[in-house]
């Protein structure tokens, strides 16, 4: 469990998480929803330790550090690192022991090949097989799904359900709310800082007409389109 | 005005202005100055320094080394292949049409050669300058673009990341080392000999100068103390597997030189080491003026470095323990 109260972050004046309280549960997968500038990566990187904060943040596994799989929306890569150091690099950093790397990669990526010569969903697949091959018992997944192709869209859906399945606490955040409909038990929608609502599975639709209505008002009428 | 944010002109800009080349080169000075500045350095004076360091360098490796022209050459290479690197021209070419780009190139790789040409030139190593200048222009003017995919092995692979990116980025430099290291046994120069040795050390210390993405120092689930420990474990075993070759056949020439071996070996050693601990000093930012100007005085005299590890050691502490609590 990953339990975070009055959580407040703010750089200079600009106050970018308010007061948030909120609990992880094991066996649990949560959608953290939200604008750009709404607070969703700076939440990630408290709970990641990579941020101070105010407040407080507990996990039943400590250091929760050592213990999350942290997916940035873009992953790093360092160049000519081929795809099968750069899961060496994170498993030594866990001192986790890999078997037969190949024999895990199923999204078949070219693993002997350069990262950074990947593209954008070869990239972040490298990243979650990394961060899956760590044998963590938290996993933040921000934007999982952007810029990958249906086949493994597929595949990473079907990933979550089984980190579930393990009683893994899983957080994603997306901008395409139909992936965290497929994968999700509760979403939070984060605006300005602040968890202004909080739905369960059967009122994933309310949420999502709700938030239409607050995104679009009458953006498309402005349009005038004709 | 140093200190405003760099303002990149937008294609249109370059491809209609007449004075669009005097804009590119003008935001590169302006490049140039802010790095100076990042850097805790008056960018005149950054300037005067390198000037300075470039001479000093020059009449020492002229000095010492009897092919210093050749390696001369080749050093002015290095940083005129750097501006032709593809990713950098393609942009270029989306931002020029191409008789401007053209020319930008050749600016460019004529202003990099130019420190080079002039000295060889006050050397009185003609052909040399003029082969320099056709090679570096020749660089301007051609495009590497290249399907290859190759991924060069290192006998890294089980821990990465430092060795196996600064193997791979240098490479050509190792070889080069190699080359000179082969000239110094062939005309029985020492002093080329430990050269050769002195500068697989330098390129080792360059795979640390960078700090990586604070991701990769997070993923650890060790102290800060065990980190820097196993860091510069893997780094010294990993030096000692590229300078042994030097270091055999520097012993097995002149025997009757193995202290100046074992003592240009040791410095090498306690150098990685400092560096690696200044570099996590400064985490997560680049060395600095500070470290930089104790690493130069550790060079001078490198007993000095038995001093300023300690320091930075527990500088280095004090930075990763943010990452690793």
């Amino acid at each position: 469990m990953i339990e975070i109260k009055n959580l407040c972050k703010s750089f200079g004046n600009k106050q970018v998480l308010n007061n948030i309280n909120i609990q992880f549960e094991h066996g649990k997968v949560y959608g953290i929803v939200g604008e750009n500038g709404a607070g969703k990566t700076t939440l990630f990187r408290c709970i990641a330790g990579l941020e101070d904060f105010e407040g407080e943040i507990h996990a039943t596994k400590t250091p929760l550090k050592n213990h999350l799989g942290l997916l940035f929306t873009d992953p790093f890569f360092f160049p000519k690192l081929t795809g099968k150091e750069y899961i060496q690099l994170l498993c030594n950093a866990r001192e986790i022991e890999l078997g037969d790397i190949e024999a895990r990669n199923v999204f078949d990526l070219p693993l002997n090949q350069y990262a950074s010569t990947y593209s954008t969903g070869m990239k972040k697949k490298l990243a979650i097989t990394a961060i899956l091959l760590q044998e963590n018992d938290y996993f933040i997944l921000d934007e999982p799904f952007n810029g990958v192709d249906i086949q493994s869209n597929i595949i990473i859906t079907e990933i979550i359900h089984k980190l579930k399945e393990l009683e893994k606490v899983v957080l994603i955040s997306s901008h395409i709310f139909s992936t965290l409909s497929a994968t999700c038990d509760e979403i939070h929608l984060l605006k300005d800082g602040q968890i202004i609502r909080s739905v369960e599975k059967p009122e994933f639709d309310v949420l999502e007409n709700e938030m239409k209505e607050i995104v679009m008002e009458n953006r498309i009428d402005r349009l005038r389109l004709k | 005005m140093l200190n405003k944010l760099p303002v990149i002109p937008n294609t249109a800009i370059f491809s209609n202005q007449t004075n669009n080349l005097k804009s590119y080169f003008s935001i590169q000075i302006k490049i140039a100055a802010r790095k100076f500045l990042d850097f805790g350095v008056h960018p005149i004076l950054g300037v005067l320094l390198i000037l300075v360091g470039f001479i000093a360098f020059s009449e020492f490796l002229f000095h010492q080394i009897s092919f210093a022209s050749y390696l001369f050459a080749f050093v002015s290479l290095t940083f005129t292949s750097a501006l032709s690197a593809q990713k950098r021209n393609d942009f270029l070419q989306l931002c020029f049409p191409e008789k401007r780009y053209k020319s930008v190139r050749t600016i460019e790789n004529t202003l990099a050669a130019l420190p080079f040409v002039i000295f060889l030139v006050y050397k009185q190593n003609l052909l040399v300058a003029v082969i320099l200048l056709f090679i570096s222009l020749l660089f301007a003017w051609s495009n590497f673009r290249t399907n290859f995919n190759f991924t060069l092995p290192t006998p890294f692979y089980k821990k990465p990341f430092e060795f196996i990116v600064g193997f791979r980025k240098t490479i050509l430099l190792l070889i080069g080392a190699c080359f000179i290291e082969f000239i110094a046994l062939s005309v029985n120069n020492f002093n080329l000999g430990i050269f050769a040795l002195a500068v697989v050390f330098l390129i080792v210390l360059t795979f640390y100068t960078t700090p990586e993405n604070e991701i990769f120092v997070w993923n650890f689930i060790v102290s800060p103390t065990k980190f820097l420990v196993s860091k510069i474990k893997i780094a010294l075993i990993f030096s000692v597997l590229l300078s042994l070759p030097f270091v055999a056949t520097l012993v097995t020439f002149y025997p009757e030189k193995y202290l100046i071996i074992l003592a240009t070996w040791l410095i090498g050693f306690m150098l990685i080491i400092t560096v690696i601990l200044a570099k996590y000093a400064a985490y997560p930012s680049e060395m600095n003026l500070p470290e930089g100007i104790v690493i130069a005085l550790g060079l001078s005299f490198p007993p000095l470095l038995l001093i300023f590890a300690p320091y930075f050691y527990f500088k280095a502490i004090q930075k990763l323990k943010p990452y690793l609590p």
